[in-house]
C-alpha cells in the first residue's frame, strides 16, 4: 500500500494527526506521538495519548474510519492516509523506543525553524502507560503537499 | 465557553500550523492543516479558502468543523468546534486575510501556490483546552494597556496638532517600544496619503505620497481596517506597490515620487493602522520591523485603541485652528532682506512649487504656500491665519474634511528640512507667520 518512500517519510520527524468522525459527523482529532509500519506497509499503527484522546478513541472503537496525516515542517511534504478499520490496541511498551525516537526527530525537524525546544518537548512529553495505538490498514492514500497535486492520489495507492 | 477565543489568540499565527478536521456524509473523517486563522470576534474566526479541497466540499456539504490549534508559548493545545457561516470575497476581512497569506506564501516558499480565494467565516461553539503539560509562556514584551494609558494621557496634553503628532510618535517609541513609525494623512480630493511625520529612519520622507490602494499603507485606508503582515512579502512592498498603482492610475507624475518613501528596505513585519474620526479616515499609523512575526494581535489591538485617541484628537486640534479669531491688523512689514534672490517657480495645473529648480511640494499646500509668498512679495504681508486661507479662493481647499492644519504642517516641515530661507512659524492658535531669509523672485509656470 505504501511504497518504500512513503513508509520511510511517515516515520521521519513529521507532524503526526489522527482523526475519526461521532455519529454527529464531528469530528475529533489528537496529535500522533509516533507512528510504526506493520506488514511492510500494509498497516499502520499511530501512538496518542489516551488522556487526550478519550473522544478520538471513541470514535473509532465505534466507526473504524480515520484519516492520518503526516507533514514534514521544512518542506511542507504532506500525505494523508485513510482507513476503515482501525481499532484501539493496547500500547506495546517495548515501542517506546519509537515515541521517544520520534520527539528527537521532530525537534531537530523543528528547531531551524524557530520553535522553542521547550514547548515542544512538552508537546511529547508522555508516559508509556498514558498512550494507546490505533492500527488501521490504509486504503486510501493521498498527497496533500500545498500546490497543483495536493488531493492527488499517491502512487502505488489503492 | 470556557476557553475565550481573544485568551489565546498566539494559537493562530500559525506559527505551530493548526489541523482541521471535517467528515463526509459516509462518516469518513478528513484532516488538513491550516494556514492561518483570523480572530473576528469572540464568537468568530475565519480560514482561508485556497483550494477546491475535500477539507471544503465537506464544509459546503454541512460537516462540522474541528481545528487543533497549539500555542507556541506554552505548548497548550486546544480543540475548537466551529459551524461554517458564510465566504467573503472583498472587503475588511478578506484583504486582512489575503496580506497576512501572502506573508505566510513568501515565509514558506509558497508564493505561486497561496492564493486566497475567500475568507470563510465560522461561528465557535465551543473551545476547550486538551489535557497535556504546558510550560509557562514567557512575558510579553510590553504591558499594553499600561502603555496606551500612557500614551493617551501625553496626548492629552497637547495644545496643537504639531504637539501632537510629535508626541504621538514619541509614545509609539517610549511607550510601546517601536522604532520605525510613520503617521500619513489622508488627501481625500486626490486618493493620496502623505507622509506628515516618521521615526527611525535616515530620511523623514515627509511629504512623500501612497495612493490608495497601494501597498499595506494603501490597503489599510482603502478599507479603513487594520492590515499586519508578519514575514516579507514583495506583493505588499511599499516600492513597488507605489510604482505600479501610479502607474496604473494612468496619471503617471514624476512628482509622485519626487519625495522618497521612507521605510525599511528589508521589513518582515508591517502593521497598518487607520486612523478615523467620527466615520472618516484622517490618516494611517504605520509601524514596521525587520524581526519576523514582531507584531501580533495584541500590539494591533493596542495601535487601533490609540489611533481612535489620536484620531479624535487630530480632529479637535484642527476644528480648534480653524475657530480662532482674525488677529488685529497690526502686523509688522516684512523687513527688507539682502543675498542673491531665491526663484521660485509655481506650475497651477498641479500646484507644484519649485526652488531654485527643485521640487518642493505641490496640491493643496503648494498653492498656500504660493498665496502666502504672493502676498509676502505683493503687499509685504507676514502675518496670516487659518481662517484667511480657508475663504481664499487661490487656494481652493476641498471642503470640511481637507486637514488645512495638517497640511500646513507638512509646508512647515517640507521647508525646515530644504533649509531654504523660508519659515513658517505658528503665532497663536489658528495664526502663524512668514519670514525668508532672501529676496524672493516669484515665476508663474515654466
Amino acid at each position: 500500500m505504501l511504497d518504500s518512500d512513503n513508509i520511510a517519510f511517515i516515520q521521519s520527524g513529521v507532524s503526526i494527526s489522527l482523526a475519526a468522525c461521532g455519529p454527529d459527523r464531528l469530528a475529533s482529532m489528537s496529535r500522533g506521538m509516533g507512528c510504526k509500519v506493520l506488514d511492510g506497509g500494509r498497516r499502520v499503527g499511530v501512538f496518542v495519548k489516551r488522556s487526550q484522546s478519550a473522544e478520538l478513541l471513541e470514535n473509532i472503537r465505534r466507526s473504524g474510519k480515520v484519516a492520518n496525516v503526516f507533514s514534514l515542517p521544512s518542506s511542507n511534504r504532506t500525505v494523508q492516509l485513510k482507513g476503515v478499520d482501525a481499532q484501539v490496541q493496547p500500547f506495546d511498551p517495548a515501542d517506546f523506543s519509537i515515541v521517544e525516537a520520534h520527539a528527537a526527530d521532530f525537534v531537530a525537524e523543528v528547531l531551524p525553524l524557530g520553535l522553542p525546544e521547550e514547548v515542544v518537548r512538552t508537546l511529547f512529553a508522555c508516559a508509556a502507560e498514558d498512550l494507546a495505538t490505533v492500527v488501521y490498514s490504509p486504503c486510501a492514500a493521498f498527497s496533500q503537499t500545498p500546490g497543483p497535486k495536493a488531493g492527488e492520489p499517491l502512487g502505488g495507492a489503492r | 465557553m470556557s476557553v475565550r477565543i481573544e485568551t489565546i489568540r498566539e494559537c493562530l499565527e500559525g506559527i505551530i500550523p493548526g489541523h482541521i478536521a471535517t467528515c463526509d456524509a459516509e462518516g469518513m473523517p478528513n484532516l488538513a492543516y491550516l494556514s492561518q486563522v483570523q480572530f473576528i470576534d469572540n464568537e468568530h474566526v475565519a480560514l482561508s479558502y485556497q483550494f477546491f479541497n475535500r477539507t471544503r466540499q465537506n464544509v459546503l456539504a454541512g460537516s462540522p468543523v474541528r481545528l487543533l490549534l497549539t500555542s507556541h508559548l506554552s505548548g497548550a493545545q486546544y480543540r475548537l468546534t466551529l459551524r461554517y457561516l458564510r465566504t467573503e470575497t472583498a472587503g475588511p476581512l478578506f484583504e486582512q486575510m489575503k496580506a497576512k497569506l501572502a506573508g505566510i506564501a513568501s515565509h514558506t516558499g509558497m508564493s505561486d501556490v497561496f492564493r486566497l480565494l475567500g475568507s470563510d467565516v465560522y461561528r465557535i461553539l465551543g473551545i476547550e483546552q486538551v489535557p497535556g503539560p504546558t510550560v509557562p509562556p514567557p512575558p510579553p514584551p510590553v504591558n499594553y494597556l499600561t502603555a496606551l494609558r500612557r500614551a493617551t494621557q501625553r496626548l492629552a496634553g497637547c495644545g496643537t496638532l504639531e504637539c501632537l503628532l510629535e508626541t504621538a510618535l514619541d509614545c509609539l517609541g517610549d511607550e510601546f517600544g517601536i522604532g520605525h513609525v510613520m503617521l500619513l494623512m489622508h488627501d481625500d480630493g486626490r486618493g493620496r496619503l502623505y507622509t506628515l511625520a516618521s521615526r527611525g529612519y535616515p530620511e523623514s520622507g515627509i511629504g512623500s505620497e501612497i495612493p490608495v490602494g497601494a501597498g499595506v499603507i494603501g490597503i489599510c485606508a482603502r478599507e479603513r481596517t487594520p492590515i499586519r503582515i508578519g514575514f516579507m512579502t514583495s506583493e505588499y512592498a511599499y516600492g513597488r506597490t507605489v510604482r505600479d498603482s501610479i502607474a496604473a492610475d494612468g496619471d503617471a507624475d514624476a512628482l509622485e515620487t519626487a519625495i522618497p518613501l521612507p521605510g525599511l528596505p528589508d521589513a518582515r513585519s508591517q502593521l497598518a493602522v487607520p486612523i478615523t474620526a467620527f466615520d472618516r479616515l484622517t490618516g494611517v499609523l504605520y509601524v514596521e520591523s525587520i524581526a519576523d512575526l514582531h507584531f501580533g494581535y495584541d500590539d494591533e489591538d493596542a495601535l487601533v485603541a490609540f489611533a481612535a485617541q489620536l484620531g479624535l484628537a487630530i480632529q479637535h486640534h484642527q476644528q480648534a485652528e480653524e475657530l480662532a479669531e482674525e488677529p488685529l491688523s497690526s502686523e509688522n512689514a516684512a523687513p527688507v532682506v539682502a543675498g542673491s534672490p531665491l526663484a521660485v517657480r509655481h506650475f497651477g495645473a498641479t500646484d507644484s512649487v519649485f526652488l531654485d529648480d527643485d521640487y518642493l511640494i505641490k496640491g493643496v499646500a503648494g498653492a498656500i504656500l504660493w498665496a502666502l509668498l504672493t502676498d509676502f512679495v505683493e503687499r509685504r504681508r507676514t502675518s496670516f491665519t487659518n481662517k484667511g486661507l480657508r475663504v481664499d479662493s487661490r487656494i481652493r481647499l476641498p471642503g470640511v474634511s481637507d486637514n488645512l492644519e495638517a497640511r500646513l504642517v507638512l509646508l512647515q516641515r517640507r521647508l525646515e528640512e530644504r533649509d531654504a530661507g523660508i519659515h513658517l512659524a505658528k503665532t497663536g492658535r489658528g495664526r502663524f507667520s512668514l519670514a525668508v531669509d532672501r529676496p524672493l523672485r516669484l515665476l508663474e509656470g515654466g
